[in-house]
């Protein structure tokens, strides 16, 4: 029976703990913005460089004198990709939190909470850049900073036309891609630009936890492709070239990663097999642009560098980034910022934001959150991504 | 002073409740759950309904596994199976919620059904790999079909009052209310099963399985009996979900929920309705309670910042084992240990 006292009173320990800790707010005090992370669940190894982007961003801001001389807080926590958990978190942050606006991750957490944040009226963006949050009438608090997955896939096909024709061979392509709503979120939109550029185009799921994709290369040989799209992240990516090169594919297709497996991670993991690569880039790899230098002296100043976290922690930063300027602009009208429909109509009112190159400019409008239509294609060269191209566009209409 | 409590009738024996302090108890629980959303904000809220749906499909579980003995690995996907159904009947058909919610809850108990016939020649782990196997074969049509579950994509479940209405906006308060009623009609339904010739053909098939076909228990028929029943709460959940948060994917219904709910069981108690309330709300508060602490925590020593999210899930899993060694019965267990400690002080034993 003791132990049960012990128990009980090291409850009642916590729940006071926890109490003591709740309260605070108002409105001068900090500017409070919810963020979710990936560092423990099956995307940490982008999640984590892409969250400690979001996390410098603002420590640096606030170093630099915050919004208007307020701080920012950024509320996030980890969340290890489970869409209950982001529900639950989602719901803390912004009813005892308060916060104004909201960064999340990936698919699967940005679609469940996307009906959620419209009815909070919570300014919302995320690294998922699927199409279906890009229209105001389905997610009107969703904007998205990158590129669509559906334009990026685009892009490429276009790269793939042009490249056909100089080499005078009929273009068939695969797409392979990870077997969820963000794999397949491309898909259609590349089979309508494809039919109506007579281009042979065709789709394979690269099964989850699958360990050798060799079979579904094969199913690819006897498409008789010759370009590869592949909307996966970098691990599954890696494999997919490893296997293609023992299969000596690697010298007469051309793979194209989307944004997602463009990375160095994939130039990592794929050990040798990622050479001549391609990747569609809406964020830039190269770190001597002007807006990577002052991510790049904030880690230098906290003893890290840029080389080590990756294009992913630029991609987090001016994510923040973009959302801050968002609310800044919203308090310089002398707006309220607590109700999100001020933010929003601010963002929407957002033309040409410059993010030192790192994408191109960003711009929002009310019947379109797409901030971002272009991207440059990437090759990998001795160890690195390098760009092949200046940056191409593509909007298709939105549904 | 007393000793234990003492029944003289067949109709004290079986009555749900023996003593007046268990009586008031009950109506103390009545009146907080009534009052508490009133006092809570939407946080709570969305906690307290978390926890209510998680209860009704403990309960369904705990209906298979705890009272009739037969484990079951495909929770998750028969929670899919309720709020697909329900998702689907809403978005193509524009049915009803009240329409949707039951028949999401009876075809899963029909799938459920069909599922539980090798639970006739199997039994222990070898159950566990076929119900594991309805639990991949459900999930792999769902993500498949497309022309019906429209795939690995999501559904946005619409919820309509009635034929041809517009879609209604709950908040967490309104939900709140329609959780609560069914959890209630989940409790009271489940714990008078047990009090019924079924309930106790269910008890005596986990018992000895044998022994309970000697005496005239027929075991295929209260087997699918089990494995309906159970499917029934367990869709119940699923259309529930579906309503709830409005959005459907199969990512929400994999083999981690089916393990999810399993835990909760067993922290609860397995066998005990009472127990699959406790399991729920143990398990749906310690991720809360610990998130809030690593929040907490999260600024303190900023070197440990990276380190706080694997210490909590550490720490989540460090819980349970202790639970289970301190109690391997459950929080049911523990509480009733609790209550007699008291009543009987200070003479226990």
């Amino acid at each position: 029976m003791k132990k049960y006292f012990l128990f009980a009173a090291l409850l009642v320990v916590v729940a006071l703990a926890l109490a003591a800790c709740g309260g605070g707010g108002g409105s001068e005090g900090p500017i409070k913005i919810g963020a979710l992370f990936d560092l423990t669940g099956p995307t940490a190894d982008v999640g984590t460089p892409y969250a400690n982007g979001e996390k410098g961003f603002v420590e640096w801001l606030n170093a630099n004198g915050g919004v208007n001389g307020r701080k920012v807080e950024l509320v996030g926590q980890d969340y290890a990709y489970k869409v209950d958990q982001a529900e639950q978190l989602y719901s803390q942050y912004v009813n005892q939190d308060k916060v104004v606006a909201f960064l999340g991750w990936g698919t699967g957490d940005t679609e469940a909470l996307r009906g959620k944040i419209a009815q909070d009226k919570i300014p919302f963006m995320s690294a998922s850049y699927s199409i279906n949050l890009a229209s105001p009438n389905e997610a009107p608090y969703n904007f998205l900073v990158g590129t669509t997955y559906s334009d990026q896939m685009v892009i490429a096909l276009k790269w793939v036309l042009e490249d056909a024709q100089k080499k005078g061979v009929d273009p068939k392509v695969v797409v392979f891609h990870h077997d969820s709503p963000f794999g397949k979120s491309p898909v259609p939109d590349g089979q309508k630009f494809a039919d109506e550029n007579g281009i042979a185009y065709t789709n394979i799921a690269m099964p989850k936890g699958a360990t050798d994709l060799t079979p579904q290369l094969t199913q690819a040989q006897d498409f008789g492709v010759n370009y590869v799209v592949i909307q996966n992240v970098s691990s599954g990516a890696a494999l997919l070239l490893k296997n293609a090169k023992n299969l000596g594919m690697t010298d007469n297709v051309q793979f194209i990663c989307l944004n997602w497996c463009a990375d160095e991670l994939f130039i990592k993991l794929a050990e040798g097999a990622s050479d001549g690569v391609l990747g569609v880039m809406p964020f830039t790899s190269d770190f001597s642009v002007p807006g990577a230098q002052a991510p790049k002296k904030f880690l230098e100043s906290k003893g890290d560098s840029l080389d080590n976290q990756g294009l992913h922690y630029v991609q987090g930063w001016w994510t923040a980034a973009a959302m801050v300027e968002g609310i800044k602009r919203t308090l310089d009208a002398k707006k309220d910022i607590n109700d999100g429909a001020n933010i929003k109509a601010t963002l929407e009112a957002m033309k040409d934001y410059s993010t030192g190159d790192v994408t191109a400019p960003i711009s929002f409008s009310s019947t379109d959150h797409r901030g971002n239509d272009k991207a440059k294609i990437h090759q990998v060269q001795g160890g690195k991504w390098v760009p092949i191209t200046d940056f191409m566009q593509s909007r298709i209409p939105l549904q | 002073m007393e000793s234990g409590i003492f029944h003289s009738t067949y109709q004290k024996d079986m009555a749900l409740r023996h003593t007046p302090i268990e009586k008031a108890r009950l109506a103390l629980i009545i009146l907080f759950l009534l009052v508490f959303p009133f006092f809570a904000d939407n946080y709570w809220l969305n906690l307290a309904n978390t926890i209510g749906v998680v209860a009704i499909g403990a309960i369904g579980l705990n209906i298979l596994t705890g009272f009739t003995g037969q484990i079951s690995l495909g929770q998750g996907a028969f929670m899919a199976v309720g709020a697909y159904v329900a998702a689907l009947m809403s978005i193509h058909w524009g049915a009803p919620m009240w329409l949707t919610i039951p028949a999401g809850a009876i075809s899963t108990a029909l799938i459920g059904a069909i599922f539980g016939i090798p639970s006739l020649r199997l039994k222990g782990l070898y159950l566990a790999i076929a119900t594991l196997a309805a639990q991949e074969i459900i999930i792999w049509v769902i993500t498949h079909w497309d022309a019906v579950t429209g795939g690995v994509d999501a559904l946005n479940t619409k919820n309509y009052l009635w034929f041809g209405g517009a879609n209604h906006y709950f908040s967490e308060f309104q939900f709140y209310w329609i959780i609560l009623a069914l959890a209630a009609l989940t409790t009271m339904a489940t714990v008078n099963i047990f009090r019924t010739r079924v309930g106790r053909a269910f008890i005596a098939i986990r018992d000895q399985d044998i022994a309970a076909e000697v005496m005239g228990i027929d075991l295929f028929k209260y087997k699918m009996l089990a494995f309906a029943t159970s499917s029934f709460f367990v869709g119940l959940t699923g259309a529930l979900i579906a309503h709830w948060r409005q959005i459907v994917t199969w990512e929400r219904f994999t083999i981690e929920v089916s393990i999810f709910y399993l835990a909760v069981i067993i922290i609860g108690g397995l066998g005990s309705v009472s127990g699959s309330i406790y399991g729920a709300i143990f398990m749906v508060l310690l991720p809360a309670i610990l998130n809030n602490i690593g929040k907490a925590l999260s600024g303190v020593i900023p070197s440990m910042d990276i380190l706080i999210p694997f210490v909590q899930q550490a720490v989540f899993g460090l819980v349970i084992i202790l639970f289970l060694i301190f109690e391997p019965e459950g929080i049911a267990k523990m509480w009733k240990n609790i209550r007699d400690y008291f009543r009987l002080w200070p003479f226990s034993y």
